[in-house]
């Protein structure tokens, strides 16, 4: 039955030819290891967050005056209403913390060195617009959490000189956090963001595509063919292994542990995504105490705080941004295997201690 | 011929475990997004007789749906679904004829839910009501 189906296909448009250059033919380097299914998991996250986004629609109202109320009937009247929102607010924290692995294991192998500038410039894009739907989509429920949060996270734009309280102000749409900005808050998390992110995401596989995967830098005899900047020729890998089945399968087997993780938190730890101001509706006239952002925000809060001037404290972080987006055209030398590069190894631990410490003292003052 | 055994078991597992996982995925939002049951206010329903003039009718919610309650000229009370039984418009009342028609179609129907013309099978579904101390009972 299917393989008529298949067969009736292929009549047609030419499926089998798609097969075999895409899936069967699609050859990776023999040393290709788990980390490279990273990405997969992150398509099977937007897609899991944009289709219980679309069913938390069915019922949420975009209201200050509703809001909460729709959220709260949501969790407790609409059936497994709790478990479809659930899954997008820790959804969306995973979403993040799978990026960072992604990108942390693109950063340790040196995937994002020639030719693949433009992979990382695009990945290192969805992180920021990953942050942005975080964001907006936090002050959806519009309790105390969210709202006081957004009021922290707008006022840091505060701290740019000459426009900053002009550009808080557009942030807002209005001089204080209010109905306005959900509103658009709103239509940027729900509309403009997902889109967005699609395109991009859309951009980052076509990249790949083009430039062929790369080999990891270590594990078992490389089939890796240096790259020259003479003339465009894609990174093929002769004599690898087959995407379909081979890899299909290594995909599965990471989207299955993600499951594993992601319903085990869901079901056994849904307080992760609330505080306790998260079941209070939003309230302009009382600021809870110890408001803080997402853990993933925590650094850059921190940041903002050790600072003296607010000016300085943004001012270090769009310089780290930069650095960080910039980083393939900075760091040029061919050399990819991390032990073959104590410098930058020590770098990047550096660099990641430092950020946990930021968010642990963020986390804890 | 070992193998081949194994392979379709195996196969059959990984079916039957994808069959179960959907489901259990698809149960939840079937139900996140079917309507609930017993949705739409009271099943009964209780309006002065003070609240309506002869000649006049009510329309209102009734058991999710929607209703009329009519007083005919000689001061006979009637309630009525009021979605039509063609294609369940929802009628109007037509006071100087002291009919109800359909605006989709063209239906007509009488005080007591008949049909007087138009596309309309069946006559308008009455629902009971008592009448006690001046208050009208519907349901
Ligand atoms: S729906 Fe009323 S006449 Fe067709």
């Amino acid at each position: 039955m299917l393989k008529r189906l298949y067969r009736w296909l292929d009549l047609r448009i030419g499926v089998g030819e798609i097969v075999e250059k895409e899936l069967t033919g699609y050859l990776l380097p023999r040393n290709i290891n788990e980390w490279y299914s990273l990405g997969s998991v992150l398509l099977v996250i937007f897609a899991l967050q944009v289709i219980t986004g679309m069913l938390l629609m069915i019922y949420y109202v975009p209201d200050a005056d509703k809001a909460f109320k729709s959220v709260t009937f949501i969790m407790n009247e609409v059936p497994y209403g709790w478990l479809i929102r659930l899954c997008h607010a820790v959804g969306s924290n995973m979403m993040v913390a799978v990026l960072i692995l992604h990108m942390l294991s693109t950063l340790l192998m040196g995937s994002y060195k020639a030719p693949r500038e433009l992979n990382w410039v695009t990945g290192f894009t969805l992180l920021a617009l990953v942050q942005g739907i975080s964001l907006t989509g936090y002050l959806a429920p519009w309790s105390q959490l969210s709202f006081w949060a957004t009021t922290v996270a707008t006022n840091s734009a505060s701290a740019v000189p000459v426009v900053g309280p002009y550009l808080v102000e557009f942030l807002r749409g209005g001089k204080l956090v209010g109905p306005p900005t959900l509103g658009r808050f709103f239509a940027l998390h729900a509309a403009v963001l997902p889109v967005v992110i699609a395109a991009v995401i859309g951009a980052h596989l076509f990249l790949l595509k083009r430039t062929g995967i790369s080999a990891p830098p270590f594990g078992r005899e490389g089939t890796a063919n240096p790259f020259e900047a003479q003339q465009y020729h894609y990174q093929g890998h002769p004599g690898g292994i087959p995407f379909f089945p081979n890899y299909v399968l290594q995909d599965l087997t990471s989207i299955s542990i993600y499951f594993a993780v992601f319903l085990a938190v869901v079901f056994f730890w849904p307080g992760m995504p609330f505080t306790p101001d998260a079941f209070v509706p939003a309230d302009p006239f009382k600021t809870p105490a110890h408001i803080k952002p997402e853990w993933y925000f925590l650094a850059n809060y921190q940041t903002l705080k050790i600072f003296p001037s607010e000016l300085l404290g943004l001012s270090v972080q769009a310089a780290a941004m930069t650095f960080l987006a910039l980083l393939p055209f900075i760091d040029r030398s061919p050399e990819r295997h991390p032990l073959k590069r104590p410098v930058f190894l020590t770098l990047v631990i550096a660099g990641i201690l430092l950020w946990i410490a930021l968010s642990v003292w963020g986390h804890l003052s | 011929m070992e193998n081949e055994g194994r392979r379709k078991f195996l196969g059959v597992c990984v079916a039957g475990a994808t069959a179960a996982a959907a489901v259990a995925a698809g149960y939840p939002v079937f139900r996140y997004l079917a309507p609930k049951s017993g949705q739409g206010g009271a099943a009964k329903l209780v309006i002065p007789v003070g609240e309506l003039k002869e000649g006049d009718a009510k329309f209102f919610e009734f058991a999710g749906s929607s209703a009329v309650l009519i007083k005919t000229k000689s001061g006979e009370l009637v309630a009525l679904s009021a979605v039509c039984t063609h294609l369940g418009c929802i009628v109007q009342w037509v006071k100087e004829k002291q009919q109800f028609l359909c605006p989709c179609h063209g239906g007509q129907f009488s005080t007591d839910g008949t049909v007087l013309g138009g596309p309309p099978p069946r006559p308008l579904a009455k629902i009971p009501l008592t009448v006690t101390e001046g208050n009208i009972t519907i349901g």
